[in-house]
């Protein structure tokens, strides 16, 4: 099991913006984390990569917490954030000699990795540039290279879809894929819930900093029989449900 | 929108006044007060040395008037998020910015009359000119400035005519001219012809009521504004606002070649192109150290420029501990799995190189001002003493009690 959250109660002050929020991403598994804005999904995953310390309860990445070993835990994780965030003073090239530095990669095999990726992503001819004059997709997709070439056991991926065009939308899930048939485990937050009902295993669906359900998409439509057959419905259903009460 | 520029502007006037209160803190009070003092004085000596009718003192004044001409910008304050949130206030621009005006001008003005007042003395005893064309340049010198206020509205118009647009033309050549005029015995024609291009302007600059307001070309204008206010306050202290733009600086990638790809030096990596190529750090660190050398080379003595050069050395060093925080805010930092031990050798390494550097460069300047082997020799021992007791203990201690 890669990722196992256990009861995590947490937030960004005293007040907390998760309850006891328990989910877990098997080997070879993509999960989508569903939620609507300010449901907790960034929140769940800033506490997943450790910028945020749980109040209560546990994160455990292939059995290990971060206190346990900080370096260990951290080097399982690969993360690509929701907003492209670079080094104003590194070029593409540098990024990636970055990587392979932290992440104590070797050079040419990740090299090799990363020519490929750049490749698919159109970016191979723009390795002297400075990424953080690119734009918004552009950026993403340097994110994206980056954390492919960790060959980290857990991807943590936060809305992936916004900004980058379809062709690259495809490659990404391709990427995906092919990391999952090596045993990989992806945690993927998005709204764009059609893809997700077609690419995802498992779905956790955030609402209020709870996980109100669970499961694939046909024990999702078990446990709401009557909403529909879409993941859409169903969770429009579900916050539907939660604002009458 | 009138108001918007009330609220700005008292708003601004607050945050520099924080910064001015940690500009003028005690020490540099001091220091100013006996810096004006010794201008001051050097300045009344090297007047009495001088005779009426110096062939270079015309051009000196002209030259003077002009460089203080270019003093007092115009402070639109219009923030990255106006062109969105202002773009429908469009037609109420100008009320905006004959606020901004009215705030820029005055502030000018007084720029413009303490020049005068400086340059004043200088004129009486190289040229006496009757008090009445004295004040006719000064009225010119103001006119100008009016004009100079009124292209910097039109500049921010999508005005399309490019001459209008030229900032040499207006801002250096025809004040040039005009100052020429009045300075070289024709105060009357000059003082005419200032008056003449401020009218112009200011009946140009209505004229382009009915061309749209260029957004992007104001808010860019008053970024670069706010960046050289900030840039000149971070010579003091440090300032959180100040984001320079990285430049690649191709000519100095043999430098960070040295620092070899191993796991061990990511930081070192990171830190090192981020001093070589962002402007903030970088700049701070090569003013002070030329600022030390060129003062190491006017100062003699035994142990003057010994302790002259160990406190340069030591302000850089302390101006140089934030750079370990700088990149903090991005998030990759924190996920790296690299030990924070190794991040803090890394930035040693860097420290020490730096430092290293500075204290040959003002070692060779204490040799060359004084040409006297004990002088070289005393000074050697204490640099080095100084580097190595700043990298080894004083660096880890400060980034520990930050933690």
């Amino acid at each position: 099991m890669t990722l196992q959250v256990t009861k995590v109660v947490g937030g960004y002050s005293q007040i907390p913006v998760l309850k006891e929020v328990t989910f877990d991403v098997q080997d070879g598994e993509l999960v989508g984390l569903i939620g609507l804005n300010g449901a907790g999904k960034s929140t769940t995953i800033n506490h997943i990569i450790g910028l945020l310390t749980p109040f209560k309860g546990e994160i455990k990445i292939n059995g290990l917490t971060l206190n346990e070993d900080k370096n260990g835990y951290k080097k399982q994780i690969a993360y690509i954030p929701e907003t492209p965030i670079l080094y104003q003073e590194l070029t593409l090239k540098e990024h990636l000699e970055m990587t392979m530095m932290a992440y104590s990669l070797d050079r040419d095999k990740a090299w090799q990795k990363a020519n490929h990726l750049l490749s698919i992503f159109r970016l191979d001819n723009k390795l002297d540039w400075f990424p953080a004059n690119f734009s918004k997709g552009m950026k993403q997709k340097v994110m994206i290279v980056c954390a492919f070439i960790t060959e980290a056991p857990l991807f943590i991926i936060d809305e992936p879809f916004l900004g980058l065009d379809p062709l690259a939308v495809h490659d990404l899930l391709n990427l995906i894929d092919e990391q999952k048939a090596k045993g990989a485990s992806v945690l993927m937050s998005t709204h764009v819930l059609d893809t997700a009902e077609k690419y995802c295993d498992r779905f956790v669906l955030l609402h209020d900093g709870t996980v109100k359900t669970e499961g694939t998409l046909p024990e999702l439509r078990q446990a709401l029989p009557d909403a529909g057959e879409s993941l859409d419905d169903i969770y429009m259903s579900m916050t539907r449900a939660d604002q009458h009460e | 929108m009138n108001n918007l520029y009330r609220q700005r502007l008292s708003s601004h006037l607050k945050e520099m006044f924080k910064y001015l209160r940690l500009v003028f803190n005690d020490h540099f009070v001091f220091a100013l007060l006996i810096f004006i003092g010794g201008l001051g004085y050097a300045y009344s000596n090297g007047l009495k040395e001088l005779q009426p009718n110096l062939w270079w003192a015309k051009p000196v004044i002209v030259i003077v008037l002009l460089l203080v001409l270019q003093l007092g910008r115009f402070a639109t304050l219009f923030q990255d998020a106006d062109v969105v949130f202002l773009l429908p206030k469009e037609a109420e621009v100008r009320q905006y910015l004959s606020g901004a005006r009215t705030y820029s001008e005055s502030l000018a003005v007084v720029y413009e009359l303490f020049g005068m007042f400086v340059l004043l003395p200088f004129i009486q005893v190289t040229d006496a000119m009757p008090v009445f064309e004295l004040a006719l340049i000064a009225v010119a010198q103001l006119l100008l400035k009016d004009s100079l206020f009124s292209l910097a509205i039109v500049r921010r118009f999508q005005v399309k005519s490019a001459w209008l647009k030229e900032s040499v033309w207006f801002k250096w050549v025809v004040p040039l001219i005009i100052l020429v005029a009045s300075v070289y015995g024709m105060p009357m024609v000059g003082t005419l012809l200032a008056l003449v291009l401020a009218v112009c302007l200011r009946v140009a600059d209505k004229r382009y009521n009915a061309v749209p307001f260029d957004w992007w070309q104001a808010i860019t204008l008053e970024n670069n504004r706010m960046m050289g206010v900030y840039r000149f306050f971070n010579l003091f202290t440090n300032v959180p606002m100040l984001k320079g733009v990285a430049k690649r600086r191709r000519y100095l990638d043999w430098l960070l070649n040295i620092v070899k790809i191993t796991p061990k030096n990511t930081y070192l990596y990171l830190y090192s192109r981020g001093i070589v190529r962002s402007g903030e750090f970088s700049g701070l660190y090569s003013r002070l150290t030329i600022l030390g050398m060129v003062l190491l080379y006017f100062v003699r003595g035994t142990w003057l420029p010994v302790a002259l050069a160990a406190l340069f050395l030591y302000l850089i060093g302390f101006q140089l501990i934030p750079f370990y925080w700088q990149f903090d805010d991005i998030v990759f930092t924190h996920l790296y799995p690299v030990e924070e031990k190794q991040r803090v050798n890394s930035f040693r390494r860097l420290m020490f190189s730096l430092i290293g550097i500075t204290a040959v460069l003002f070692l060779v300047m204490v040799c060359v001002a004084n040409q006297d082997l004990t002088v070289g020799l005393v000074a050697f021992a204490v640099e080095l003493i100084e580097v190595v007791l700043m990298v080894q203990y004083y660096l880890p201690l400060r980034l520990r009690k930050k933690k």
